[in-house]
């Protein structure tokens, strides 16, 4: 009869491990999600961009289009972060 | 409103003598967009030459450049200046005659005495910095040269050093260096040299001078300071001249521009031994205008027609947009000037800009301090894109005000009406209700990128269709068609699959083939997955048709639909920053100290407001970078790349916007 309620008692125990745990996997999931897309995104707008300050100060007139180029791999960071709010709110 | 102002070309002929009267009308008119006569053997152009300047150009000109260069030296901007009542132009020609030459002269007489005590000044630093080694030696320096039998090596060394032959040797030691003079006999210099060099030596030339080091270094100190208090002197002296001359230096450079500009044109026009012909662009709604000043300024003996535009010919663009629309030109001109063909986004810009950056903030508390920002920034900024600028920013702050209301938000907190009338941002559920909707703030952002995808997609059939001929012009229509047909298709395939909120819900038609452990519970194929599925295929048959290499931008539907989400995306961080700034703030600094208030707590309190204020300052800032950005990178990347391509001339017309003077 005691066996059976320490029983009961882990199982619950075990039950509320679990989902905290997969909470927990969820908080780590979100926060890579924006974290590695940040650094990508950087690691790409980092050559882009200095190309594009560099060709601006040679001719103003393609600051438009190099704004352009410097903003395209940003996308992959709002990817992160759109995952990212899946993963929590959803 | 969606196309470029419509333009005219003109022909103007003329026999010589009309050349100066016919320039002066145009440029007074400021509507004629000269094209500049090349002489490439064109048709009917055969004997023409380019024109000769008016008299009186070079003249103009030299005066010009005289003006440019005091102007130059006073670092005077016309732009920077406001203009304080007009001059005539006829008394300001009259005044350059006679003081523009003596202003001059004076100013760069000035100028260049200031430059020669600046040579000295240097010069004379040059001296003390060779003398000051020998300082610490108090021998004449006259002593140190003039030898026949002895050599003198003076230098630094950067360890101690003693010389074993026989020589007159003197060492001074400093911290990192020292400083060594020897008088060797001519026979022992090699060996000595070597000695010293074993020692890191670094040789310093010997001064030619006469007296002691320290008093030469007085002397020449002296001689600097005067040079400074005469270049002082000469400095308050240009100070009063630019002061009283101002005003008049911008008339004159105004005045002189429009003389020279005027005496060059007919380097712009194709002239033959009697006669002038020229060629440009008006708006088709001056024609007439232009038309009868020229008539009046030549007494009728001028002909002017207007010529057919050509397939080719390129037009040179003048914005057409309602007032309210003009500043989001300033958008248009950083990414290109349309095309005279093609359809003008700047109203669509002008509308939906505002409305992103407004869904991106949206809130209340921000929208404020940027309108009060910018309206207070008005006063500093001065120019026509600088005012573009901040009423772009004022429309779009009054935005973000309006979605504040609809989101409750103020500088993160709720406002009294909760739940928002909008899809709630909040992280928290303050006050009850619910936390953020955030699969209904997702669909609401791809919503709004199919519909904006959908029109670009749109606008690029119409420009296709406006601008393409032939053959390519129903291809490249039809492949716009196919775009917008895979864009939809998927969009069928998906409400057919899965049932979402905010989206129509197709799961219901009848199935037509029955597939079992498909993902997400999907039955099978039923009817609208199949029109989706040929919408898809029909639209890249389309898109193929126009060109094959374009198949492989296909996965671009998807990220271009799905990169609008940074609506939300960088509208929720923002809400965020400004939840956790709160938290921080109030939550965890001022709110425990006002229960028990003591010295202690109140400086945690002013901590807690710092905090405050320096939170929301950083997140405004953030906001319009994000907010600005954002929503411009949509309109570029997402919206132009669809149907805008831009690359047109600006129409810049022959004549100047006089503000410092009159006629």
């Amino acid at each position: 009869m005691a066996a059976e309620l320490v029983g009961t008692e882990v199982a619950a125990q075990t039950v509320e491990i679990a989902i905290k745990s997969q909470l927990g996997m969820k908080a780590l999931g979100a926060g890579m999600a924006v974290g590695l897309t940040g650094i990508g995104a950087g690691i790409a707008e980092m050559a882009i961009g200095s190309a594009a300050v560099g060709a601006t100060a040679e001719n103003k007139d393609v600051f438009g289009l190099v704004l352009i180029l410097t903003v395209i791999p940003e996308t992959i960071v709002i990817f992160g972060l759109v995952v990212a709010l899946v993963l929590w709110f959803v | 409103m969606l196309t470029p102002k419509k333009m005219s070309r003109l022909l103007i002929v003329a026999s010589k003598d009309q050349l100066a009267p016919i320039t002066r009308a145009l440029y007074r008119s400021r509507l004629f967009h000269i094209e500049d006569y090349v002489v490439d053997g064109r048709e009917g152009y055969d004997g023409f030459v380019i024109g000769k300047p008016l008299e009186g150009a070079s003249e103009a000109s030299e005066n010009l450049i005289k003006v440019r260069s005091i102007a130059n030296i006073f670092a005077i901007s016309a732009d920077a200046i406001e203009p304080a009542g007009r001059q005539r132009q006829a008394d300001l020609k009259s005044v350059i005659e006679r003081e523009l030459a003596s202003i001059g002269n004076e100013v760069e007489g000035l100028t260049a005495r200031r430059s020669l005590l600046e040579a000295s000044i240097k010069e004379n630093e040059q001296r003390i910095s060779e003398i000051t080694p020998f300082v610490e030696i108090p021998i004449d320096l006259s002593l140190y040269s003039g030898y026949e039998r002895f050599t003198v090596i003076a230098g630094h060394v950067t360890k101690n050093v003693t010389i074993m032959e026989p020589a007159e040797f003197r060492i001074v030691k400093g911290k990192t260096s020292h400083f060594v003079v020897a008088v060797v006999p001519n026979a022992n210099r090699s060996e000595v040299e070597r000695q010293l060099a074993e020692a890191g030596f670094a040789a310093v030339q010997i001064p030619a001078e006469t007296g002691m080091p320290q008093a030469r270094i007085d002397d020449y100190k002296a001689k600097i300071a005067h040079a400074q208090a005469e270049i002082e002197s000469i400095n308050l002296n240009l100070d009063a001249i630019r002061q009283k001359h101002t005003n008049f230096l911008v008339a004159c450079e105004e005045v002189l521009k429009s003389d020279v500009e005027q005496a060059e044109a007919p380097l712009r026009f194709a002239t033959t031994d009697q006669t002038f012909v020229a060629e440009g662009w008006v708006p088709a709604d001056s024609v007439g205008g232009i038309t009868e000043s020229i008539m009046k300024a030549t007494g009728n003996k001028a002909f002017v027609t207007e010529l057919p535009i050509g397939a080719h010919d390129i037009v040179p663009v003048e914005y057409n947009n309602p007032s309210f629309a003009k500043p989001s030109q300033f958008f248009m001109d950083i990414y290109s000037r349309p095309k005279y063909t093609e359809i003008d986004p700047t109203l669509m810009l002008s509308i939906i800009f505002p409305i992103f950056f407004g869904l991106i903030l949206g809130d209340i508390g921000y929208g404020l301090i940027l309108l009060v920002l910018c309206l207070a920034l008005r006063k500093y900024i001065k120019g026509e894109e600088g005012e573009y600028f901040l009423t772009i920013i004022r429309n779009a702050s009054i935005s973000s005000i309006f979605f504040g209301v609809l989101n409750s938000e103020f500088l993160g907190f709720p406002m009294p009406w909760w739940p928002p009338f909008a899809f709630s941002r909040h992280l928290a559920a303050e006050g009850g209700g619910h936390g953020p909707l955030i699969p209904e703030l997702l669909i609401m952002s791809v919503w709004i990128g199919i519909l904006h995808i959908t029109l670009g997609r749109v606008l690029g059939m119409v420009n296709h269709a406006r601008q393409d001929h032939g053959d390519h012009r129903i291809k490249a229509v039809l492949a716009n068609a196919g775009w917008l047909s895979v864009m939809w298709g998927v969009l069928l395939l998906i409400w057919s699959a899965i049932a979402m909120p905010l989206m129509p819900d197709l799961t219901w038609t009848p199935l037509v083939v029955s597939i079992g452990g498909l993902p997400m519970g999907v039955p099978g194929i039923n009817l609208t997955m199949i029109i989706g599925g040929i919408m898809i295929l029909a639209g890249i048959l389309f898109i193929a048709r126009d060109s094959v290499l374009e198949v492989i931008e296909l996965p671009t539907i998807i990220s271009h639909v799905l990169s609008y989400a940074r609506i939300v995306a960088v509208g929720l961080s923002s809400v965020a920053i400004a939840m956790v700034v709160n938290y921080i703030a109030i939550g965890m600094l001022i709110e425990p100290q006002l229960t028990n208030l003591t010295i202690f707590g109140v400086v945690i309190i002013i901590a807690g407001i710092v905090v405050f204020l320096l939170g929301h300052a950083l997140n405004t800032a953030l906001g319009i970078l994000g907010g600005g950005l954002h929503s411009i990178r949509l309109h570029y990347v997402e919206f132009f790349t669809k149907f805008y391509k831009g690359g047109g001339l600006k129409y810049n017309p022959f004549g100047l916007k006089r503000r410092f003077t009159e006629d």
